[in-house]
């Protein structure tokens, strides 16, 4: 905004202070992921690229990478499709009841994440989900609800309610409505959750440390155990590319945000 | 689908919030054809009972019957009424031609047919060459012709507007009153009109219906009710008015006199009205333009004298207001052309006017 008050030094300072805060811990995995000795360190001599050449060689890591996608990306679907539906539904019904449910789908991301983990581990080994695909989906992609329904409710919120009403109005049914009108006026906001999601499950961990043990074995999961067993640089290499990923996702998110707006 | 429209009307239609009564009791029919504007201030209930006629609103009680047909419980998709929102609700992720021709789709009607409809309602509100447009790429009054083209394209026989010329600039206005009024006389659909603004009422339609706090005040043809309004809030509300407060002297067949302070006042009354009893108050109602400015000497039923207290010249008139001593502050207006003063602040002048011009008003009920 041109004509806004310019901040203060002291807000200014602040600022930056916070910035640099959040941005030093990926700043130095990068030079340390480029490192040229054979442990966890800054480089000494030169620069080698030769544990990125390690993880994209190895198995085990390429393994958990094409796993982990596979859990994001069908744990993303299942937060949308619910999440979508959750938010369209309370919109619609909008009575105080619904205020409620829309706070109780937020749930999980009030409650910490390790309390979640405990409770499902119990639930999950009674139905046999433990160390399961479909259990780290399930349990990612219910997680993963709240980001979705806070950005449809938020697109919704701007959804000018009198289209629903033209729409109806001219004939149309309720699912020719939501196919024609809304989801098409929400569908940015669907995509932003989507994102979130996504992003929610690729990097999360607690849960995934709980429910599954050997043939699950995530991305987070491997730079995790790769970090207690032994201070192989690789897991910087692959720390910088998981932060790489995230950015383009990110990206991509206020990309499809400028878009809308523009619209 | 009856080719004439539908006549609709509504029987003891009352909408409450809470203990508010957003419309109260209001009965109304429409005939086949009719152009009907339901006129009032802001907050009377207007868009409420264009809700409830569509659907989008459920009465809390009365009927709403259609060509004799009880249709209340009608869901608004079962209704087939074109509608026109206040604000139009285009559809912004679609193109004009596909906002006209959604009603198309959503009765799956073949492509061809389809497209032949579009371009012909397209064509009638004179949108041909901005088929392609996203509606934020065109102006106020466009938006306005693709939302009744959207509205027309199904060939509704009812068609309901909810103030689908409040958002445009004056000009604009004025010329798209005609164009409405015309597309009203060659499509022979029933319209109902929702406005607040009175020269759009009085200009557009064949009867005018005057809400006021959810009631239902007066309705009629426009000039019957410019001429003839049954309360002060209808003569005040449309057009301008004077009102002159007193107490009846004398009553006769075929007339009246009140006195208001000093000045006696005669007022012509039909034959077949009742008189009024003599001591009983009496409002009238006069409108600025039926006084005239007398010369000197020149005689009218009620004359007059007063000064000029302010004026302003309007363009096509003259807005005086003249002092007087018994009536207070009268509102004249004369046409600019050949006006026989060049109006001057504090000037005397006699006022005059006949008995018929004014007319007895009921004082508006608390
Ligand atoms: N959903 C609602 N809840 C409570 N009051 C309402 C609601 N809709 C309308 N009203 C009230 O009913 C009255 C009439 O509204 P409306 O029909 O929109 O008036 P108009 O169109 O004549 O301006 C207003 O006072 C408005 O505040
Ligand atoms: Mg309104």
């Amino acid at each position: 905004m041109d004509g806004a008050h310019r901040p203060g030094r002291f807000a200014t300072v602040s600022a930056w202070t916070v910035a640099i805060y959040l941005v030093l811990p990926i700043t130095i995995i990068l030079p340390v992921s480029m490192t040229d000795q054979r442990f966890l360190s800054l480089p000494k001599e030169a620069l080698s690229l030769r544990h990125y050449a390690t993880v994209l060689g190895s198995a085990e890591w390429l393994g958990s990478i094409v796993q982990s996608f596979w859990i994001a990306l069908a744990s993303t679907l299942l937060a949308v499709v619910a999440g979508t539906l959750c938010a369209i539904g309370c919109w619609r019904i909008s009575r105080r009841s619904t205020d409620l449910i829309r706070g109780l789908m937020l749930l999980p991301i009030i409650i910490p994440s390790i309390v979640y983990a405990v409770g499902l581990y119990r639930y999950f080994a009674r139905l046999g989900l433990l160390d399961s695909f479909l259990g780290v989906v399930i349990a990612h992609g219910v997680t993963g609800i709240p980001y979705v329904v806070i950005t449809v409710a938020t697109a919704l919120a701007a959804f000018d309610p009198r289209l629903e009403q033209a729409a109806r109005g001219m004939g149309a049914s309720l699912g020719q409505t939501l196919r024609w009108v809304i989801l098409p006026r929400i569908a940015p906001g669907i995509a932003s959750g989507a994102i979130f999601a996504f992003i929610h499950s690729w990097d999360e961990l607690v849960i995934v440390l709980f429910i599954a043990s050997r043939d699950v074995f995530t991305l987070p999961r491997r730079i995790w155990d790769g970090i207690n067993e032994n201070l192989d640089p690789a897991m910087a290499a692959v720390a910088v590319l998981l932060v790489v990923f995230t950015v383009l996702l990110l990206l991509l998110d206020m990309a499809l945000r400028r878009r809308r707006d523009a619209a | 689908m009856s080719s004439a429209g539908h006549a609709p009307s509504l029987q003891g239609l009352s909408k409450h919030y809470g203990s508010f009564r957003a419309v109260d009791d209001v009965s109304l029919s429409v005939e086949r054809g009719q152009f009907l504007t339901l006129l009032g201030p802001s907050g009377s209930g207007k868009t409420t009972i264009l809700m409830c006629v569509a659907g989008f609103v459920a009465p809390t009680s009365g009927a709403i019957l259609l060509d004799g047909r009880d249709i209340t419980a009608l869901p608004p998709e079962r209704r087939d009424f074109g509608m026109v929102f206040q604000g139009y609700a285009l559809f912004p992720h679609m193109t004009v031609a596909e906002n006209v021709a959604f009603p198309l789709r959503v009765r799956k009607l073949p492509t061809a047919e389809r497209d032949a409809k579009v371009r012909a309602a397209l064509d009638l509100v004179q949108l041909e060459r901005f088929a392609d447009r996203r509606p934020s790429q065109l102006s106020g009054g466009q938006q306005q012709r693709v939302a009744l083209a959207r509205a027309l394209v199904f060939d509704p026989a009812l068609l309901l507007l909810d103030e689908p010329l409040s958002a445009l600039d004056k000009k604009l206005r004025a010329e798209l009153q005609e164009e409405l009024r015309a597309l009203h006389r060659r499509v022979g659909r029933t319209f109902i009109n929702v406005t607040h603004d009175q020269e759009e009422a009085l200009s557009m339609s064949d009867r005018v219906a005057i809400l006021n706090h959810g009631k239902l005040v007066q309705e009629g043809a426009p000039a019957a009710l410019y001429e003839r309004p049954r309360t002060r809030f209808v003569a005040d509300f449309l057009g301008k008015s004077n009102f002159l407060t007193g107490t009846v002297r004398e009553a006769h067949p075929g007339g009246f006199a009140i006195a208001v302070g000093a000045t006696r006042v005669v007022q012509a009354l039909d034959p077949a009205a009742p008189r009024p009893a003599l001591g009983t108050p009496a409002l009238l109602s006069l409108r600025p333009e039926k006084i005239a400015l007398l010369a000197e000497g020149e005689a009218a039923d009620n004359v007059v004298e007063g000064r000029i207290l302010s004026w302003a010249y309007l363009g096509a008139g003259f807005a005086l207001s003249v002092a007087t001593p018994d009536l207070g502050v009268l509102r004249v207006t004369l046409p600019a052309w050949g006006a026989p003063i060049a109006p001057v602040e504090r000037l005397p002048v006699r006022l005059g006017w006949s008995a018929a011009a004014s007319v007895p008003v009921e004082e508006d009920a608390a």
